[in-house]
Parts: structure tokens; C-alpha cells; sequence
């Protein structure tokens, strides 16, 4: 797998192997179990979950902070962890950027950031020289004497993906590094990231809980529920065909209807109607796993961007609805709608501005309408699409 | 009625006259008119209320020391000498005996500190960052060792090691061990074990702020495990510079040892040379002033250094998100060294002196027998001569704790407000007091309250039980108010406000929204207090009431007049009424409050 950015991989990049990575607690807790995946050098791979998924135990077992139950990690071809074998932090060649920045309190941002060319065996000038240039690069080079205390939010983070950048290590490991900041922030120091990380061709694993965060800055996307790897495929896969309801719902839906297997079409969709109600003509949707065979109840689950409004009246009306809210966007609006069962769906994008209590007609994509059966709601073990 | 008064327009018929007085009542009494106008006019109670409470501070702490510090340079002042000005005293201070108890006082106090650091460090990092077993009683212990007053180990010890203590009469007669001890080495030692808890209480604090990134960072980012504790270090210097200065301030403003090991070990120290020039006779009060004068200066230089580097180089490294550090597993050699270390210590420092305290009183006094008796205990508590000091102490205690402890809070409420001028004084004041050794206290309130001009107006208190226990709140207050401020500034107005809101009454929202928040530090306040009163030693001594000593007191004359079996006994006791005490008020808050006081502030320390 190559990085999709427009660097070519640095020659430092390290692969990246995972397997069967398991993290079992003292009190009996699994964190993490039986994780196995590879990356190619200079991908960009974000691991997707909510709070307890084990995607921050998941990264600090990869950077030795934590030692794994079982499994085995190989940075760069060398295998790092393993039964029997556990290489300290300092020794897998990466670096790290952390959610609260951990940034010494008594070392000003140059240092800060030169600390981490000190396993390089850089001349202490050098290393200060070279830190105040990447501070500089990353806009804050007037800021290298000031201490973490007298720096922003923004700036600290800033001197901390300068430190982990800085000994171009061939692994990057981010931990939430954005959470922290404000939301106009958070944009900005994306943006940064992702074209320095990319530039630098470094491998990265980077985790976060923001479905949009993971979808902007990924090569690929690795989604964790409750310490299981449950998907894990490029952004674009992942939208267009979850591994199950867990992954859909957690990479953004517009609602969710109970609907029943009427038919199937030639291009392999499947045609459904409304459990509750009816609908002018059938809905068509793409059949998620397990729906090869399956006739009957299924769960229709809807990406916002498959939904639009139309009027009651007009061609292409599938479902009848009244508007419940409605949210300017600047470039249009973001509408709620209830259906006429009484099903909500939000998130419906229209540059038109619809009225609070007016009723529309709503139309559906059938790639964006991703069918699973009918009370598919457990995880999936680690599926490698 | 004010405040509706103030918010809703009244008929003309029910609005007060001009000047406050009652309704349709026409002219008001003038003996009246003040109390009624009182009662309109909070802001007038609220400036009055601050005017006593000043006048009361003033007459507590503030009066009482300058009166007495100002003899050092102008004697002539309150009738102690014929100069109006001179520095004849102070100069003094750097001649003979003075000068050498003041330079053993500095160098024995620099060691101490040391001490305290070098014991203190490796306990709290063991405490906190390993699966030390039997970690959880080490802070227990930690404040016992701070509790007991320093005396009382001090005189275990002596016990222990004097040539007809107890190793002499079990056999183990070892002269050296007797020479050590009882000299400057067993002084140093002492005062260190007694800095250890500083130590302690300063790393721990700020190990537990110190999350693990800091050391994940370093680790990677390439440093080893050494060099990422070296990188620790300077977060950890402001801990440990506050280690050094209070371990140094406490050692040097210390009586307990002076009084009793360093005295009988002919090794005077400056607290005593100022005891002694006040109790001698004539007592020379210019000459304890300006002995006062460097023991304040050698307190107060160093706590300000604290504070400053404090001021600039306190990281904030504790925040909501921090990771809690991991606890490392000991290798099985650095299991036994450990334990070895925190063992030891507890050993030295509670052990050796308890064993010789508990020895000493189940031996009779004379002779060699080594026979277990409990003659002593009775006598204790037979004898009301010996029972007596006991009970007035505990009295005594339970008095000033609670009197200091009302006070304290009222000083914590008015530190906690928004900042202003009577604020930042208050502030400064207490933080001088807390500087304050208790021995120049002492000497203060005998000088203030002996003064013939307060005689003149009818206030003879000198050689009283009240100036006594005036002198014991005032002493305890500023460190009780230092204690409550943290937990009364937590308590955030929107508590009280919220009820009020909700229909309770100003006294109701008081004990509803803002009492269970404070009540624990309240009753930990109270109980330090009591503690440290109990076995108070300094101001008990310079202002006990002839014929009614105090407990501290009359086991150190014991002690001093060879009654070794009944002073040791008696300490013993008082050991146990502080225990019983305190375990009785821990299990009363327990039974009585509601579990949600209980609830408050509970979890966060691990």
C-alpha cells in the first residue's frame, strides 16, 4: 500500500507489522485483542474509535509504553515486541506526538524540540540551530525561548509535532493530538499535519474519535470496536461499505429505518419497503455483509450525503416528511426531518432553506443506503478489507 | 426586611424617616439610633466586624512580637534599658556562646534538611511510582512522625541511650553510642528525621501532579530510563527546593530538641539561648529580642527564597487529562533495598524512640532491675499531681483547637475573597507568623502581657491558664488559616447561591450547599490543631501558670528531675489521649454525617 499524498515514501519510512496484538489488564480487562494489520512505509493509517476502544492502548503497546499480553510488533522489518522480547520506547526509532503535549515545563520550545536530535548524536548548536528551523517553519520560529506555560494551545502542539518530527524517525505516533484545541484550531493544525507528515513521508499511525478527522487525513482507516480491529480499508471503502452497522453508524449516518427484502435488482442492490408505512415507489439499497442470503426484516442505514429534499409532489419522492430543524451551513442548510413513522433523519444537506414544520419529500441514493440484517449489531473480529 | 425595603417601592406610609428609624414612629431615641441604623446597615456591621477582628490580630500576634523584637534596638522603649537606640545587642549575638549556638543552630539545621532530602525523596518515589508492598501505610506514618511533637522522640532516645537508660541496663553499654547520641550528631539526626515528612509531603504532592506523558515523552523521543529521570528532576525542583526551606526553617525555629537532647548534651542551639536569657534571672529581654531578630531572619530568608522560586518556576503540570503514572514492580534486589530504607527510617524515627519511651516506663527508676512494672502507670493515674498536667492539657486542647479553629476559618474566608488590600496584608501577616518560631512567641506574649500599662487598664493576664491558651490559638491560628484557605477557596459561591435560589435561608444554604463541602478539612484542621497542642512544648513552658503546668511541661521536669518511670509514662499517656481522641473524632464523623459529607473530597488523592 503506497501513501495517496504526493511525497514519495522517505527512505527512513518504517513497515509496519502487527499481529495478533493483545493487551489483557491485571483486573481481567481486555483492552485490545488479537489486532493484526501491516503497513507499507510512509502510509498514513488512522485507527477510528470511540472512548475504550483501545486505540490509545493499541498505540502505546506499539511505542513500548505499554507491553502487550501477546502478539508481535515489527518496526522497520525488526520485530520490537514479541513473546520474550520488548525493545524500551527509546529503542523502536519513533516519535510521538501527544494529546496534552507533554512538553517539559522547564524547557523552552527550542529545547523542547532539540531534545529529541540528542539520540541522533547532534552537536547541542546544531540540534538548537535545526529545531529553531522547523519552529519556524511551522510559524512560531519567534516563539522558540518561550516556555510551555507562555505559549497557546495551538503553539504547544505545534512544538510538540515539531519534536516528534524533527529525528525523522521512520514511525510517527499521534494521540489525539487535535482534542485539545479549538475548533478553528483543529482545521489548521490538521492541514498541518498532514502535509508535513507527508512531506517528511514518515509512517504514521494516528488515532483519533472524529469520523471527519480520520476521513481527512487518512491513507487508510482502521475502526476499533471495543479492542477488536473491525474494518479496516482506505477512507473512501470505508464510507462506501462498512464491515458492519458499528462502522457505519461511528463514520456518520443520516438515520436509520427498519425496512423489509422485497427484491433484488440485477446490478446485485437489493429493493426494500418500509416495515412501518410505505414509500410511493421501493427503496433500493446496497447489501451490506450478510445480507448475500437474507430475505426479510433488514436494517436500512442512511449516509447523510444519500439523502436530499425534494417536493412531496415531484418526481423522485420516495418518503414523506416534515422538517423538524434546520441549521445554516454558509454554503446552505442542514436540515432534521421526521418520516411519517415518525423515523428521524438528520444531517440533509440542500442549498434551499426549507421551513421549521414544512412537509417535503425526501429522495434517496442507493449507493448511500447500506442494508445489514435485521439485528446485525455485533463487532466483527478483525476483518482486513 | 432591609433588603425589601431596598428592592420594592412602599407606600408612603410605611417608609422608615429619614435617618433609618422606625416606621410612623416620629423622632427616634438617640440612644437607639445607632443600634437601629446597625441594623439597616450591613456594610456598617461588615466594616465593624473587620475592625474587631484587626484589633483582635493585632492584639494576638501582632502586638505581642513587635513590642518584644523592638527591645533588641531600643530598650529604652518599654523601660528594659537606657537607650532610645542601639545595636549593641545585635551585636552581641555574634560574641561568645550566642554566636556559636547560633552558628550550630545554622549548620545542624543545614544537615537536618539534607537529611530530610536525601530519606524524604527515595520514600515518596517509592511510595508513589512503585508496587512498594505496605505502600499505603507510609503516608499514615509519614504524619505521625510529623505529629509528635519533636521533644517527646527526642527524649525517647535519651532514654534509650543515657548512661542508666535502658541499653545500659539491659547490658549494652556502649559509651560511643552514648556520645553520639547525646551530642551533635544525635541532634542532626533527630532534626533530620523530623524533615523527612516535609520532604515527603513536597515530592509526594508533587509526584502525584507529575503525569506520565513527561516520562513517556522522553522515553520516545530516544532517552533512557536515567536520562528521562534526569529530565524529571527540574520539574520536580520546585518540590524539592520548598523540601530544603521548610525542612531548614523547622529545624531552626525548633525548641523540642534544643530543650532536651542538645541541652543535656551541652550543645545549646539558639532557640534555647533565647529561652534561657528570657527565663534567666534578671531575664535580659534585648538580648533574647535580638536572638529573636536572626532566628525570624533565618526562617523567613529561606521561606521567601521558596516562595519566590516558587513564584517563578511552579509548573502547572497537573491537568484533567494527565495520565496517571505507572507503578513500577521492584526487582527482588530493589525490593529488600527499599524496604530496607523505608523500614529503616520508621524504625529510627518512631521505633527506637517508642521502644525507649515504652521501656522506660514499664522500669522502675533505681536500681538495676529489669522486672516489667507498671508502678509508674499507676502513679499516673493516682496521683493527681501526675494525672492533673494530662487532663488540663487535654482540656486546653480541646478548647484552643476549637477556638483557633473558628478563627482560622474566619481568616481563610476572608484570604479566599477576591484580592484586596486587608486581604494581602492578612496574607503577609500569616505567613510572617507561620515563620514565627514558637519560642519568640512565647517570649512576645511575656514581655506584651507583663507590660505595667496593661496592668493600669485591668487586663493581668501574665501567669495565667487564659494567656496560656490566648497564646496557644494565636500561635496555631495562622497555620490552621493556611490549612482551611485551600478547601474554603474550593468552595465555590455558585454552592451557596444555588440554594438560595432555591428558597433556603442564608443560614440554611450555608449548611446545606457550603458546610458538607468543608467539612472534612474542617475536623482534619481541628484535629492537627489539637495534636500539636496537647504536647506543645515552647510557649507552654515560657507561660505556664505557676502551680498548673501543663503535660509537655511536667514531663520534662520529671524527666529533668530524674523521675524517668512516671515522665516517660505520662508521654506515653498523652500519646494515647491524642490517639483516642482523634480516633473518636474520625469515628464520629463518620457515624454522624450523612454519607455525601463523607463523600467530598474523597478519591482524589489516588
Amino acid at each position: 500500500m503506497s501513501s495517496r499524498g504526493q511525497q514519495q515514501p522517505s527512505t527512513a519510512a518504517h513497515p509496519v507489522r502487527v499481529q495478533s496484538m493483545t493487551k489483557e489488564y491485571p483486573n481481567g480487562k481486555i483492552a485490545v485483542e488479537e489486532v493484526s494489520f501491516e503497513l507499507s512505509p510512509g502510509t498514513f493509517l488512522v485507527l477510528l474509535g470511540p472512548s475504550g476502544s483501545g486505540k490509545t492502548t493499541m498505540l502505546r503497546c506499539l511505542a513500548g509504553i505499554e507491553r502487550m499480553s501477546a502478539g508481535r510488533i515489527d518496526i522497520g522489518g525488526r520485530a520490537v515486541a514479541a513473546p520474550g522480547t520488548h525493545l524500551p520506547p527509546e529503542q523502536r526509532e519513533l516519535a510521538m506526538v501527544f494529546q496534552d503535549y507533554a512538553l517539559w515545563p522547564h524547557l523552552c520550545a527550542r529545547d523542547n524540540v532539540a531534545f529529541a536530535l540528542k539520540r541522533r548524536g547532534v552537536r547541542r548548536e546544531e540540534a538548537r540551530w535545526r529545531a529553531e528551523a522547523l519552529l519556524g517553519r511551522l510559524g512560531i520560529g519567534a516563539l522558540c525561548d518561550r516556555f510551555p506555560s507562555e505559549l497557546s494551545g495551538g503553539e504547544q502542539q505545534r512544538v510538540g509535532l515539531a519534536r516528534a518530527l524533527i529525528g525523522d524517525t521512520g514511525l510517527l505516533l499521534c494521540d489525539e493530538p487535535l482534542s485539545n484545541l479549538d475548533a478553528a484550531l483543529r482545521e489548521q493544525m490538521r492541514i498541518e499535519i498532514s502535509s508535513l507528515v507527508r512531506e517528511a513521508g514518515t509512517t504514521t499511525i494516528y488515532i483519533t474519535h472524529d469520523q471527519a478527522e480520520a476521513f481527512a487525513l487518512a491513507d487508510r482507516i482502521g475502526v476499533l470496536e471495543r479492542g477488536h480491529l473491525v474494518q479496516l480499508a482506505e477512507p473512501e471503502t470505508i464510507y462506501a461499505a462498512p464491515a458492519t452497522p458499528f462502522v457505519a453508524r461511528f463514520t456518520g449516518l443520516a438515520g436509520e429505518l427498519a425496512v423489509r427484502i422485497v427484491g433484488r435488482t440485477p446490478t446485485g442492490a437489493v429493493e426494500v419497503q418500509l416495515s412501518a408505512g410505505t414509500s410511493p415507489t421501493p427503496l433500493r439499497a446496497t447489501p451490506g455483509a450478510g445480507l448475500e442470503q437474507h430475505a426479510g426484516d433488514a436494517l436500512l442505514l442512511v449516509r447523510p450525503a444519500a439523502v436530499s429534499l425534494v417536493a412531496p409532489d415531484g418526481t423522485g419522492c420516495q418518503l414523506f416528511a416534515r422538517v423538524t430543524d434546520v441549521a445554516f451551513r454558509g454554503v446552505g442548510y442542514e436540515h432534521a426531518v421526521v418520516l411519517a413513522d415518525g423515523t428521524p433523519l438528520n444531517g440533509i444537506f440542500s442549498p434551499r432553506r426549507a421551513r421549521w414544520g414544512e412537509n417535503v419529500g425526501v429522495a434517496l441514493q442507493p449507493s448511500g443506503c447500506l442494508a445489514f440484517p435485521a439485528g446485525a449489531v455485533a463487532s466483527a473480529t478483525a476483518v482486513g478489507r | 426586611m432591609a433588603t425589601l425595603q431596598q428592592h420594592l417601592p412602599l407606600p408612603a406610609a410605611l417608609k422608615p424617616p429619614e435617618g433609618g428609624g422606625p416606621p410612623n414612629n416620629g423622632e427616634t431615641p438617640p440612644g437607639r439610633r445607632g443600634l437601629a441604623r446597625l441594623r439597616q446597615d450591613p456594610q456598617l456591621v461588615a466594616r465593624g466586624g473587620l475592625a474587631a477582628f484587626w484589633a483582635l490580630l493585632a492584639a494576638l500576634i501582632v502586638l505581642p512580637c513587635a513590642c518584644f523584637l523592638v527591645l533588641a534596638v531600643s530598650p529604652r522603649l518599654f523601660g528594659q534599658g537606657p537607650q532610645w537606640f542601639t545595636l549593641s545587642y545585635l551585636r552581641q549575638v555574634f560574641t561568645g556562646t550566642t554566636a556559636v549556638s547560633l552558628v550550630d543552630s545554622l549548620w545542624v539545621s543545614a544537615a537536618a534538611a539534607g537529611i530530610g532530602l536525601l530519606v524524604g525523596v527515595p520514600i515518596a518515589w517509592l511510595s508513589n511510582r512503585t508496587l512498594l508492598p505496605g505502600r499505603r501505610f507510609v503516608a499514615g506514618a509519614m504524619w505521625l512522625v510529623l505529629l509528635l511533637p519533636s521533644w517527646l522522640p527526642a527524649s525517647g532516645w535519651e532514654r534509650l541511650v543515657q548512661p542508666d537508660g535502658v541499653m545500659y541496663r539491659i547490658g549494652l553499654n556502649f559509651p560511643f553510642v552514648t556520645s553520639t547520641i547525646m551530642g551533635p550528631f544525635g541532634v542532626v539526626l533527630l532534626l533530620g528525621l523530623r524533615c523527612v515528612p516535609f520532604s515527603y509531603l513536597a515530592i509526594t504532592a508533587a509526584l502525584r501532579g507529575l503525569g506520565q506523558e513527561y516520562e513517556d515523552a522522553a522515553r520516545t523521543h530516544g532517552a533512557s530510563r536515567i536520562t528521562s529521570l534526569r529530565l524529571l528532576v527540574p520539574i520536580l525542583a520546585p518540590a524539592i527546593t520548598s523540601a530544603i526551606a521548610i525542612g531548614f526553617a523547622e529545624s531552626v525555629s525548633d525548641f523540642g530538641v534544643a530543650a532536651t537532647l542538645a541541652y543535656r548534651a551541652n550543645f545549646p542551639l539558639a532557640t534555647y539561648q533565647l529561652f534561657a536569657d528570657v527565663n534567666g534571672f534578671p531575664p535580659s529581654f534585648p538580648g533574647a529580642a535580638a536572638i529573636g531578630w536572626l532566628l525570624v531572619g533565618s526562617v523567613a530568608v529561606p521561606l521567601a527564597l521558596q516562595a519566590r522560586a516558587l513564584r517563578g518556576r511552579a509548573y502547572r503540570v497537573l491537568s484533567g487529562r494527565s495520565r496517571a503514572a505507572v507503578r513500577r514492580r521492584l526487582s527482588r534486589g530493589g525490593l529488600i533495598a527499599s524496604l530496607t530504607v523505608v523500614i529503616g527510617y520508621f524504625a529510627v524515627a518512631l521505633g527506637v524512640p517508642g521502644f525507649g519511651a515504652l521501656s522506660s516506663s514499664v522500669l522502675s527508676d533505681y536500681g538495676a532491675s529489669l522486672r516489667p512494672t507498671l508502678v509508674n502507670y499507676r502513679a499516673v493515674f493516682n496521683n493527681s499531681g501526675l494525672s492533673g498536667p494530662l487532663e488540663r492539657s487535654l482540656i486546653y486542647g480541646l478548647i484552643a483547637a476549637t477556638v483557633t479553629v473558628a478563627l482560622g476559618f474566619l481568616c481563610a474566608n476572608l484570604l479566599s475573597r477576591r484580592a484586596s488590600a486587608s486581604g494581602t496584608l492578612l496574607d503577609f501577616l500569616l505567613l510572617a507568623a507561620v515563620a514565627l518560631p514558637g519560642v519568640v512567641f512565647g517570649a512576645g506574649y511575656i514581655f506584651a502581657y507583663n507590660l505595667p500599662a496593661l496592668s493600669h487598664v485591668g487586663l493581668d493576664l501574665y501567669q495565667t491558664t487564659t494567656l496560656l491558651v490566648v497564646a496557644y490559638v494565636a500561635s496555631s491560628m495562622p497555620t490552621n488559616a493556611r490549612v482551611l484557605v485551600g478547601a474554603v477557596s474550593q468552595v465555590d459561591a455558585s454552592l451557596r447561591n444555588a440554594a438560595r435560589a432555591h428558597g433556603a435561608s442564608a443560614t440554611r444554604a450555608w449548611a446545606r450547599g457550603v458546610l458538607p463541602a468543608i467539612s472534612r478539612p474542617v475536623l482534619m484542621a481541628w484535629l492537627l490543631t489539637f495534636s500539636g497542642i496537647l504536647l506543645e512544648l515552647p510557649l507552654s513552658q515560657l507561660l505556664y501558670a505557676p502551680g498548673s503546668p501543663p503535660a509537655s511541661v511536667a514531663i520534662e521536669d520529671n524527666l529533668g528531675n530524674y523521675h524517668f518511670g512516671v515522665g516517660t509514662a505520662q508521654a506515653v499517656v498523652a500519646v494515647a489521649i491524642a490517639f483516642t481522641v482523634v480516633g473518636l473524632a474520625l469515628m464520629l464523623f463518620r457515624l454522624v454525617t450523612p454519607a455525601g459529607w463523607r463523600h467530598v473530597g474523597e478519591g482524589v488523592n489516588e
